[in-house]
């Protein structure tokens, strides 16, 4: 594998969307030792027309999260009477302050994914020809009708796809150079066409920095769309996204996107 | 929203370091706007409660926090490709509230929407409902709210420009470019148009002091539709006015007129200003000065205004005197002094020592020199008509011609008679609009005190119980005595000066308000009124008369013209008839001071036959039988005595 020059950076077509989703918890409160766990996601795509950003599709979703097998059958009925979704969450062997929180997390986790889902699908039966970046792994998203259009732009390294010389060239890249397409490979998950992008350069300091990986979906056409995608991604350096701590992989639209949802959010909690 | 609302075009947001006040507070926009600072905006509390403001600042900023970052992610290249994402913006302002309804309890502003100001709003913002719907309004129109795209009529309370609440106007502004000439012409139309009628009559006194500026105000002026739109808009007639009076002192050859207003087609309506020894003796003290002026001098000013000056005086040696000019009271000087020497040296008279009359003479005899043209040496005076002053008329005097002297001369006479008639309510009219121009040379912060200044600061702390008001004008608000300025009711900024607008006086505008005021265009103001609590940006429509400079290039000024000439002009602009062979015939061989009294004599007659009545009144030429003729000539011309028509 080689390091690839993309050329000069050249701003995605007008019209593209910015997927992104937070989530919030709070616990509200204890039946002995069941904690009731309040829960709140958000996503929204932001489309880019003229440079300007506006929300396009957006969800919101406020529940609680209990071990409901732990419950009473008066406590489950007083929960319901709440008026907000109560979902369940894995009530582990014992009771554990720690992991309870950890499992209402994971229930957390995968309605705002569902929730960027949505939002997603909602974009992309909405814009038929528009491109969908997402913030993170495109993970479900692949399964959307449109899937191909999506690209995920990782920003964590935790797991290396490469090894040997292939790992160096990726980690060495210098700036506005891509390695080569390469399929990821991940027990459990769907296979992804994935490459490296440097977006800043890493001034012998942090092999990291500015170091982003893409995401596609398998298709003949991602190899080809490589270089044009790569060079979208590149003229994403401007506007910066600082003073975020990720401003060297986290590109602004899609930092506009998490501004926007915790003001819409607001103080939640 | 409703029929009478706008829509929303902000939300009010207050935060613990920008929160909101009772008297101010901070609400955004969307970023293309239609208001801007000056703009009059309201709020709508759930609870009912409406607040009215005044945009005084705006400010835009986005979501970079260090401008570092703009240059890295440009690489240090400002003309990178534009960013493929506009950062995000906000437009946040600030609002003075204008009015709080319910008034009471006074609380601060609710975090609520913000509509543009319809022109209700505008009216209930600036508490102006509660004088343009009364009976009988005492509205007067000012100009016109403009921002956000909307238009209102602004007005200003006549009992607080006008007197009797408060009073006084007080307008400034760089020259050329702040338009107070302009806006008090306009300003003048108004009250004009809208006094209300059983509030009493009114008049202006107009004080030309420099160029043309208000040679013109009887010529119509070219108007544009935008013009008319807002003369229609605020009802006042787009023309010009159509009662006034014109008057200017002669210039020192006592004939030609000293006014710029010197065209054929106009100067048979300009008035000479003429004033004899009995006009300006009271006022001697505007022209001496303190060190003139001692007790001694003073008691024989005294004395000659009250024994000698228009009464039939004896003096010592036998000689009777009737002293009604400058020349007969030098006659009686004479005397004075021959008596004294002849009566061995004496050195007092009247208890008067012979240097403090010698003094006194000096000084009084200086006037008619110092002031040639609008003081003269002979009987005869032509003034404003003191006591038949008529409704709505504009009495213009031009003193742009005069000198320094001279004009505070006239200021000081001119004012103190309206007073003095309108403490008697002799007048013809009840109020009395006094339009001064370069306040701050008059009137000024610092110098020494001077009659001028005593006598403004009269008016503005004490004209408004008399019906006596003071517009006055200047380019630096801050030069002008606090006393006269501070007691304006009403205030009007044109385009100022940046250097003005940092002194103290200032510092209750927002800096973007005085940017606005740096910048301010021709035609706009900002007007502080008792009724107002903030000031308001506004527009007004070009005077509907002609404006100094276009006046000159409409009607060019002549050149002066030789005695003879200006005697037959002035007699022809009197009756067309009259040709000029007739009157140089007419006054071939007289003395010029008998020919000026006669035609001054035939001004104020106003005759139907005004020549015969200028033969008259030069009497008939003998010649002379005794060789000692004064003038050497063998001609003398005889006054006439009972029929001044008489041949």
């Amino acid at each position: 594998m080689a390091a690839l020059p993309v050329g000069d950076a050249h701003p995605a077509p007008d019209g593209s969307g910015f997927v992104d989703g937070i989530q919030r918890l709070v616990v509200d409160g204890h039946y002995g030792l069941v904690p009731v766990i309040r829960g709140h996601v958000a996503a929204a795509v932001l489309e880019r027309v003229d440079g300007v950003l506006s929300a396009v599709a957006t969800e919101f979703e406020e529940f609680l999260v209990v071990p409901v097998r732990r419950l009473s059958a008066p406590q489950h009925t007083a929960l319901e009477q709440v008026g907000l979704a109560v979902y369940d969450s894995d009530p582990g062997a014992r009771p554990h302050p720690i992991v309870d929180r950890y499992a209402a997390l994971q229930v957390i986790e995968r309605r705002r994914e569902r929730a960027e889902l949505a939002a997603a699908g909602a974009f992309l039966r909405a814009r038929p020809g528009g491109w969908l970046f997402r913030d993170g792994s495109i993970g479900g998203l692949a399964a959307l009708p449109g899937g191909d259009r999506v690209v995920g732009l990782v920003k964590s390294h935790e797991t290396q796809f490469l090894d040997g010389e292939d790992l160096v060239v990726a980690l060495t890249l210098p700036e506005g150079c891509r390695s080569g397409v390469f399929e990821r490979i991940e027990e459990g998950r769907r296979p992804m066409l994935t490459w490296y992008l440097r977006l800043w350069p890493w001034s012998e300091l942090d092999l990291l920095h500015g170091l982003m990986r893409v995401e596609r979906c398998p298709g003949d056409h991602v190899i080809a769309e490589a270089g044009d995608v790569s060079r979208w991604l590149l003229a994403e350096r401007t506007p910066i996204s600082a003073p975020d701590a990720r401003w060297d992989r986290l590109i602004y639209p899609i930092h506009e996107v998490e501004m926007y949802l915790r003001a819409r959010v607001g103080g939640w909690g | 929203m409703t029929a009478d609302t706008a829509p929303v075009i902000g939300r009010v947001v207050a935060t613990e370091q920008l929160p909101a006040g009772p008297h101010q507070f901070h609400f955004w926009t969307a970023t293309h706007t239609s208001i801007g600072i000056g703009a009059i905006v309201r709020v709508d509390a759930p609870d009912g409660r409406v607040v009215y403001a005044v945009v005084i600042d705006g400010r835009a900023y986005s979501d970079l926090v260090s401008p570092l970052h703009d240059v890295l992610a440009a690489e240090g290249d400002p003309a990178v490709t534009a960013p493929p994402t506009r950062r995000t913006e906000i437009r946040l302002w600030t609002g003075a509230v204008l009015r709080q309804i319910p008034e009471e309890p006074l609380q601060p502003v609710p975090l609520a929407e913000v509509r543009e100001a319809t022109a209700a709003d505008v009216e209930i913002a600036l508490r102006m409902d509660a004088y343009v719907r009364a009976t009988p309004s005492t509205a007067i129109p000012v100009g016109m709210y403009t921002a956000a795209g909307m238009r209102a009529p602004i007005y200003l309370d006549a009992d607080f420009l006008l007197g009797p609440e408060s009073a006084h106007l007080n307008i400034n502004g760089v020259s050329g470019l702040a338009t107070k000439t302009s806006a008090v012409t306009f300003l003048l139309q108004s009250v004009f148009a809208h006094f209300p009628a059983s509030k009493g009559r009114i008049a202006a006194v107009c004080f030309n002091v420099k160029g043309p500026d208000l040679a013109f105000l009887d010529q119509p002026a070219d108007l544009d539709d935008d013009d008319r739109a807002m003369y229609a808009a605020l009802r006042v007639p787009a023309e010009p006015f159509g009662r006034l009076r014109y008057f200017a002192p002669l210039k020192a050859d006592g004939v030609n007129l000293n006014t710029l207003r010197s065209h054929e087609d106009l100067a048979a309506s300009v008035e000479p200003l003429i004033w004899g020894l009995r006009e300006v003796l009271d006022y001697s003290e505007v022209l001496l000065n303190r060190d003139d002026i001692d007790a001694k001098a003073d008691a024989f000013l005294d004395f000659l205004a009250d024994r000698v000056v228009g009464k039939r005086f004896d003096d010592d040696w036998g000689g009777r005197h009737l002293v009604e000019s400058f020349t007969a009271l030098e006659r009686l000087f004479r005397a004075i002094f021959d008596g004294l020497e002849t009566t061995g040296g004496r050195d007092m008279w009247r208890t008067h020592h012979i240097a403090t009359i010698r003094k006194v003479r000096n000084r009084l005899l200086n006037i008619s020199t110092r002031c040639k043209g609008l003081v003269t040496d002979d009987e005869g005076a032509h003034d404003l008509p003191f006591g038949a002053f008529e409704d709505r008329s504009v009495y213009v005097v031009d003193v742009a011609g005069v000198d320094p002297l001279g004009q505070d001369l006239v200021f000081t006479r001119v004012v103190s008679k309206l007073r003095e008639h309108l403490e008697r309510g002799d007048l013809g009219v009840e109020h009395v609009i006094v339009f001064v121009d370069e306040l701050n040379k008059y009137a000024p912060g610092d110098g020494p005190d001077t009659y001028v200044r005593r006598m403004l600061l009269d008016i503005s702390e004490r004209g408004r119980y008399l019906g006596l008001v003071l517009f006055g004008a200047q380019q630096f608000r801050s030069q002008v005595h606090r006393r006269v300025v501070g007691n304006a009711s009403t205030t009007v900024y044109g385009r100022m000066d940046m250097d003005e607008l940092a002194m103290p006086g200032y510092a209750v505008l927002s800096p973007a308000t005085k940017i606005k005021l740096a910048t301010l265009p021709k035609g706009e103001l900002m007007v502080r009124h008792p009724h107002f609590t903030q000031p308001i940006f506004l527009k007004f429509p070009r005077p509907a008369s002609l404006a100094g400079r276009q006046g000159i290039e409409q009607f060019p000024p002549v050149a002066d013209v030789p005695f003879d000439d200006a005697i037959a002009r002035q007699l022809s602009a009197m009756d067309r008839r009259i040709v000029r062979a007739r009157v140089v015939d007419l006054i071939a061989g007289r003395r010029e001071d008998e020919v000026r009294a006669a035609l001054l004599a035939t001004r104020r007659a106003k005759p139907s036959d005004p020549l015969a009545y200028f033969r008259a009144r030069l009497g008939a030429v003998i010649a002379t039988t005794r060789g000692d003729a004064p003038d050497g000539d063998g001609l003398r011309s005889l006054k006439p005595v009972e029929d001044p028509y008489a041949p």
